[in-house]
């Protein structure tokens, strides 16, 4: 057996921003999650309780956000979800007989039938609905570390001209980790990874041990850390920096050369709810009659070729494992190589989206858990590792100040600050300011003036959601974004000044506190 | 395909409504931010401040304006109003035998206000080579100035961008103009704290003006991101280590450090390793490690599949 030389440690970001639309069931937004549920978060969940069935010691990082949190807790979204995949079931069921003819295609119609319904199952039944406690299990049980991330995933590196407001989503961050993991949480994922120096006091305050960074905010760190992204930094505050290792960042996210894009893998774009006869699918698209995603997804990669071969699970189960080699392999030589020149083990990060697991790479929670087997019982030089055991293992690091830094588009401000969304920080600055004023002018509020300035912080934590800048720039579902700045800063603006003129419309403060329902125990003195 | 909702798309015709307001000002704003200038280095800004006085003085022009901003206001009301009506209009089915509208019912439409009448100027980084800069003058100050310095104020002045170094000590000036309230501009130097300076400087003979500029406001001081490596120029000899468990910290020489690590590779015939840019030469796999330096742009980073959702789930 080979000796342990370093580690290896997977950080997956687990991040939907918090869409929950009572009012209509037209919002084709909220899908978000239900897909994300069916093909990353179950899919993580079977494969975690397979690996410890199965006796495999392994390790995983997780944050997983309030908002995602507030969602999987929230019962009409848990019924909605329900609803979701009773209706693809009867798709499935459909697509049974209507691939009778074609006996590769009507094995693949079985096996999302068997797959929705076994989610259905699981989900219902088994979980009763509860997702977060099966994650807390694992957390529990030693094998996964779940961290916390900004409230509303809002960027500090622009939210921090009024500081408050970033101590404001560190402290709800942590809160909301609270309630649901009965604990404090050791890390946290800086939303887009957006480290600005200005916050480490507040992460401080609020007992945060750890963040993640992108490879720069480490190799541009000032002095230059000497052993560069393969041991962690800490800050002259004392917050503790892990950033991103390069090497197996490129070989899992290339879009050429990454593992996703092998041709056994499953094609994401071509989906039933485009290919199919539109009055067959039309029950199953949007409301409106806009084609969608459906879930159902019948061919491979392929090839870079407009024709599609028919996916084929154990093709796709191949390239998966070999890949899984691949990269066990490729860690291995890495940290060979390394070893002699670092003063403790070296520790190789990879931070990714969960949700690229499953959803975006459909293979990809297979993968992992044929990864993780094999650093297990294969002959390989390194162990998994959490950032928080390797802390403990390891407490001795050079003191250095990390780089103002995101994982966006060139690593800095330039997704969420540019031409196409740059009006939008005016009034997140304002509305920031408003709640700074409004909690130091009714420090004790009480009865329904607390309720209204309670629902303004939910308001304005939810307009500094990073993920309506980034959708606008992206330049797809651009209308929803704009208009849920325009909503929350307009509820937010509302509320403000009626609670300046002591003139509270109870009516209105009731909707909206059913509509932005989040984050139930928030107190907004935490702007003071 | 993009997907939409119903009320994205409602949205959107509204906003059509709404385009005469919103258009001027973000086509002035896009245009001006498009115009990228390489600000001078050398011109030195004298930002006087002038206290506006409070004496009150309706004038003719005065009156115009807050005319002007009235009927701004009404008109966006206005289509606020009917974008109300219509909604009830369409969700009143059932009450067709009233001829009293009833009142909406949790019908919201919100835009976002053109002002909220403050003087401010605000800094942003968007990366270590670019700054962006919102602005807004109140209504009140603005009529302050006028009575201070007459009617024609705002057009015997233009606005002036004065961006201060307070790193290494320097400033330069960007013209802007009256049609923009934010803009991008190049700066040379990352790593250093920037703050801006709004002020007016006379265009024309005004006799009230004696200064060179008038200070309307000043923004917030950032640093801007650092954009390399530093060893190559900021290496220093001794580093600090800290144990996280105890906060104990103890200085470390560099070069006694690599030394040792010198020694114990020496037997396995590694090479000699005399700085971090040797050792980063080593352990990254690169031989030109300036290159390297500017190029960290990891794959994720703008790749489809790299980011939130909405790449995701679409």
């Amino acid at each position: 057996m080979q000796q342990k030389k370093g580690y290896v440690s997977f950080v997956l970001h687990a991040h939907l921003p918090f869409i929950h639309h009572p009012e209509s069931d037209d919002y084709l937004e909220e899908s978000w999650l239900y897909e994300a549920i069916s093909e990353t978060y179950i899919p993580l969940l079977i494969n975690f309780q397979k690996l410890v069935d199965e006796g495999v010691n392994f390790r995983i990082t997780m944050s997983m956000t309030p908002p995602l949190l507030s969602m999987l807790d929230n019962k009409l979204l848990q019924k909605k979800y329900i609803n979701y995949l009773t209706k693809l079931i009867e798709l499935s069921e459909k697509e049974l007989k209507r691939t009778a003819g074609d006996a590769r295609l009507n094995e693949l119609s079985k096996y999302y039938y068997d797959r929705y319904s076994n989610d259905l199952h699981l989900f219902r039944d088994v979980f009763k609905c509860n997702l977060i406690e099966q994650f807390k299990h694992f957390q529990d049980i030693g094998v996964l570390e779940i961290i916390t991330c900004g409230a509303t995933h809002g960027y500090f590196p622009i939210l921090y001209v009024n500081e408050k407001t970033v101590k404001a989503q560190i402290a709800v961050g942590v809160q909301t980790y609270e309630r649901y993991f009965g604990r404090k949480p050791r890390g946290i994922w800086l939303p887009e990874c957006g480290y600005v120096p200005e916050a480490d006091k507040y992460l401080k305050e609020f007992g945060i041990d750890y963040i993640i960074t992108e490879s720069h905010g480490i190799l541009y760190a000032n002095p230059t850390p000497i052993y560069g992204t393969f041991a962690p930094i800490v800050s002259p505050e004392g917050v503790i920096a892990f950033g991103r290792d390069m090497e197996s960042s490129r070989q899992v996210w290339s879009s050429i050369n990454g593992y996703p894009g092998d041709f056994n893998y499953r094609e994401f774009y071509r989906d039933i709810g485009y290919d199919a006869d539109y009055d067959y699918i039309k029950p199953y698209i949007a409301h409106n009659g806009v084609r969608v995603h459906t879930g159902i997804k019948y061919y491979r990669i392929t090839g870079k070729t407009e024709f599609k071969d028919y996916y084929n699970v154990q093709w796709a189960k191949d390239s998966a494992e070999k890949q899984a080699g691949h990269f066990l392999d490729s860690r291995t030589a890495q940290i060979n190589s390394l070893a002699p020149y670092i003063n403790n083990p070296p520790i190789i990060l990879c931070p990714y989206d969960a949700e690229l697991y499953g959803h975006w790479w459909y293979e990809g929670p297979y993968w992992l858990y044929i990864l993780f087997k094999k650093i297990y019982y294969d002959d390989c030089n390194f162990e998994l590792i959490t950032p928080s055991e390797y802390i403990d293992k390891y407490p001795d690091m050079q003191v250095c100040s990390p780089c103002r830094s995101s994982w966006g588009a060139n690593g800095y401000s330039e997704v969420w600050l540019n031409f196409t969304n740059d009006y939008a920080h005016k009034h997140l600055h304002v509305a920031g300011n408003r709640m700074v004023e409004l909690a130091n002018a009714f420090p004790n509020a009480e009865g329904n003036q607390k309720e209204a300035l309670n629902q303004c912080a939910r308001e304005l934590l939810l307009a500094q959601s990073s993920d309506w800048l980034f959708i606008i720039t992206n330049g797809t579902m651009v209308d929803y974004a704009k208009k849920r700045i325009k909503d929350h800063i307009g509820r937010f603006t509302k509320l403000y000044e009626q609670i300046k003129s002591n003139n509270i419309d109870l009516k209105f403060l009731k909707n909206i506190q059913e509509k932005d329902c989040i984050f139930p125990d928030i107190d907004y003195r935490i702007y003071k | 395909m993009p997907r939409k909702t119903k009320e994205a798309i409602e949205e959107k015709n509204e906003k059509e409504k709404l385009i005469s307001k919103k258009k001027v000002t973000k086509s002035t704003t896009k245009t001006a931010a498009k115009t990228k200038k390489e600000a001078p280095t050398t011109k030195t800004a004298k930002a006087k401040k002038e206290a506006p006085t409070t004496k009150a003085v309706k004038t003719k022009k005065e009156a115009s304006a807050t005319k002007a901003t009235k009927s701004k206001q009404s008109t966006a009301k206005k289509s606020t109003a009917k974008k109300v009506t219509k909604t009830t209009v369409a969700s009143k089915k059932v009450s067709t035998k009233s001829t009293k509208v009833a009142p909406p019912t949790n019908v919201e439409y919100y835009d976002l206000p053109y002002k909220y009448n403050q003087t401010i100027v605000k800094v942003l980084y968007q990366n270590p080579t670019t700054l962006f800069v919102y602005w807004e003058i109140s209504d009140a100050d603005i009529e302050n100035y006028r009575k201070t310095y007459g009617d024609n104020f705002f057009e015997t002045t233009k606005p002036v961008l004065v961006v201060y170094n307070d790193t290494m000590h320097y400033h330069f000036e960007i013209d802007i103009n009256d049609f923009a309230n934010s803009w991008y501009f190049n700066i040379n130097d990352s790593k250093c704290d920037y703050r801006v300076e709004l002020v007016r400087r006379p265009i024309s003979y005004n006799e009230k003006i004696t200064s060179d500029y008038i200070h309307i406001t000043s923004s917030n001081e950032i640093e801007s991101p650092n954009d390399k490596i530093l060893f190559s120029t900021d290496e220093p000899y001794i580093v600090y280590f800290r144990n996280t468990k105890t906060n104990n910290q103890r200085k470390v020489d560099l070069r006694k450090l690599l030394e040792e690590l010198n020694l114990t590779n020496k037997k396995f015939g590694f090479p000699l390793i005399k700085s971090i840019y040797d050792l980063y030469k080593t352990i990254y796999h690169v031989d030109d490690i300036d290159k390297f330096s500017m190029d960290l742009n990891n794959p994720s980073s703008g790749n489809p599949s790299s980011h939130s959702l909405s790449s995701r789930f679409i």
